[in-house]
């Protein structure tokens, strides 16, 4: 019984030597106002937390990496299916696709800026640009790696193209796309406070920027904290998401030590 | 079955080529603002990085993303044998791990430009920082995944802790961190120009996103060309290394996959 909850008082140890060690620098001017102290961040993101203006940058950040995440699952879904089941289709992206994979959304955020200007769209198309390659590849990995069996088994019982795709290849491809979507999600995240950050589009990326043009150091700290713990839910939410969906799949069934 | 593998790598080969030939025909005479001949970029690209601002801003940024991701490498690495040895290390530092991941790590660049300022010290920090939590997490979990037969083993021909880590723990764990070390490559990347976009005069992201702001739309497509080959190579690159390294790995795989 005592040592179940051993980790949790060390834990707990951890946390608490964090902050204490940050109170201590930040009260010994360390690096002057640039850090501020934990108790001023803290009754800083309590005003912050007061405010309508914070609700709807975070009401923002948050519709527009949904609104990106359901786009590009539906048309990183559909390609996916479209390229991994025509052999011909398939060689013909191939070289765009893993040219374009490794190349982060970061790097057109200048041109989607140029033309959308600092608005929702120009974000929404950054993270959508950002999420659909990772999700069109899993898919199309998905529908390869279906059991051939399954699929001969399906025809010889007279099911036509579209069902065997719908019954038989989507549901063998649930797991690959269930792994896309569960590293999309915190990255559709990211995005969208990137292009707020770094590209002027609205939420709380735009926010941290004026906090840090302005100087406001403990509204910075704070966003930043919030940021944090707003990362933590979405890959906490996608996991059980992905879970309950895929909870009939054979790799979910069972925990694997 | 040759006829249609000839076919396939018609099409493989082709259809790059055919939509660069149609970015290049269709924008030739091209007077929209935003989207200048291909010409042109390509000889902004030329009068620009070959070899103008080579040394003073490819190789700065370059040289950065290089720095930075060494220093997450060694000391992610480092950092997740710890916390995956010592327990008590562990159940302190994994809370605050974990809240620090879910952190945009690009949103950690405006703390660091307000604690260090936009020197090149600010950009090889935040570079090094957000790159370090991919591999430290993949190490942990490599460390954790490896088999106790194997611990058991290593034990009864009574290796020293040291021969323990470093001959059995750490080629065990070496798939996984490769892994990390990879996905870190890419944030570090990514930070790389988030840290120049924000606010510095020099580097590849500062002049890409100069450009845009002043108009002048050739020199913007041509930062980004460069920032998109850059990043196609650097992974290339990566995986290179990673094949190499891991051939006994990939090997004994195939081997078992084949048995």
């Amino acid at each position: 019984m005592k040592a179940s909850i051993r980790p949790y008082a060390f834990s707990a140890l951890g946390i608490a030597g964090a902050l204490v060690i940050w109170q201590v620098l930040a009260t010994a001017q360390v690096a002057g106002n640039a850090l501020p102290s934990a108790t001023t961040v803290f009754t800083t993101l309590a005003t912050i937390l007061g405010t309508g203006t914070f609700w709807s940058a975070l009401g923002a950040t948050i519709g527009i990496a949904l609104l990106a995440l359901a786009l590009a699952a539906l048309a990183g879904v559909v390609l996916g299916l479209l390229i991994g089941s025509f052999e011909s289709v398939r060689y013909a992206t191939l070289a765009v696709l893993e040219f374009l994979k490794p190349v982060p959304p970061i790097v057109i955020l200048p041109l989607a800026v140029l033309v959308l200007g600092p608005t929702a769209e120009m974000a929404l198309f950054l993270v959508v640009f950002g999420c659909l390659l990772p999700i069109v590849m899993q898919t199309v990995d998905g529908v390869q790696g279906t059991d051939p069996v399954a699929r001969d088994t399906a025809r010889s019982y007279g099911m036509g193209e579209g069902e065997i795709l719908a019954r038989v290849v989507l549901p063998s491809a649930m797991p690959y796309i269930g792994t896309a979507m569960r590293l999309a999600a915190p990255a559709a995240l990211v995005v969208t406070v990137v292009a707020g950050l770094l590209g002027g589009g609205p939420g709380l990326g735009q926010t941290i920027y004026q906090a840090q043009a302005a100087g406001d150091y403990a509204s910075l700290y704070g966003l930043v904290i919030v940021l944090g713990v707003l990362g933590l839910l979405f890959q906490g939410a996608t996991r059980l998401a992905e879970r309950r969906v895929l909870h009939w799949h054979e790799s979910y069934r069972e925990v694997v030590p | 079955m040759r006829n249609v593998a000839i076919r396939n790598w018609v099409i493989g080969t082709g259809t790059p080529v055919l939509l660069l030939a149609a970015w290049w025909f269709l924008s030739a005479n091209s007077t929209d603002p935003f989207f200048p001949p291909l010409e042109t970029i390509l000889i902004r690209f030329q009068e620009l990085w070959l070899f103008d601002h080579f040394q003073s801003d490819v190789l700065l940024s370059l040289g950065n993303l290089f720095l930075g991701f060494a220093i997450a490498a060694v000391v992610g690495v480092a950092v997740g044998f710890a916390t995956a040895l010592v327990p008590p290390v562990r159940w302190m530092i994994d809370p605050l791990i974990h809240f620090l991941r879910g952190i945009p790590p690009v949103a950690l660049v405006p703390i660091f430009i307000s604690l260090i300022g936009f020197g090149t010290q600010m950009r090889v920090t935040s570079i090094a920082l957000a790159a370090l939590f991919p591999t430290m997490i993949a190490t942990v979990d490599g460390i954790r995944s490896v088999s106790n037969d194997l611990m058991d083993v290593a034990r009864v021909y009574r290796l020293s802790r040291k021969e323990r880590v470093f001959n059995v723990l750490l080629p065990a764990a070496m798939p996984q961190i490769f892994s990390g070390l990879q996905v870190s490559l890419q944030v570090a990347f990514i930070v790389m120009i988030a840290s120049e976009m924000l606010g510095s005069s020099q580097g590849i992201g500062a002049m890409t996103l100069l450009a845009q702001q002043s108009f002048m739309t050739a020199d913007m497509w041509a930062g980004i060309l460069l920032l998109g080959v850059i990043g196609f190579l650097v992974n290339i690159l990566f995986s290179l290394l990673k094949r190499k390294v891991l051939s006994w790995y990939i090997g004994s795989r195939r081997m078992a996959r084949a048995a």
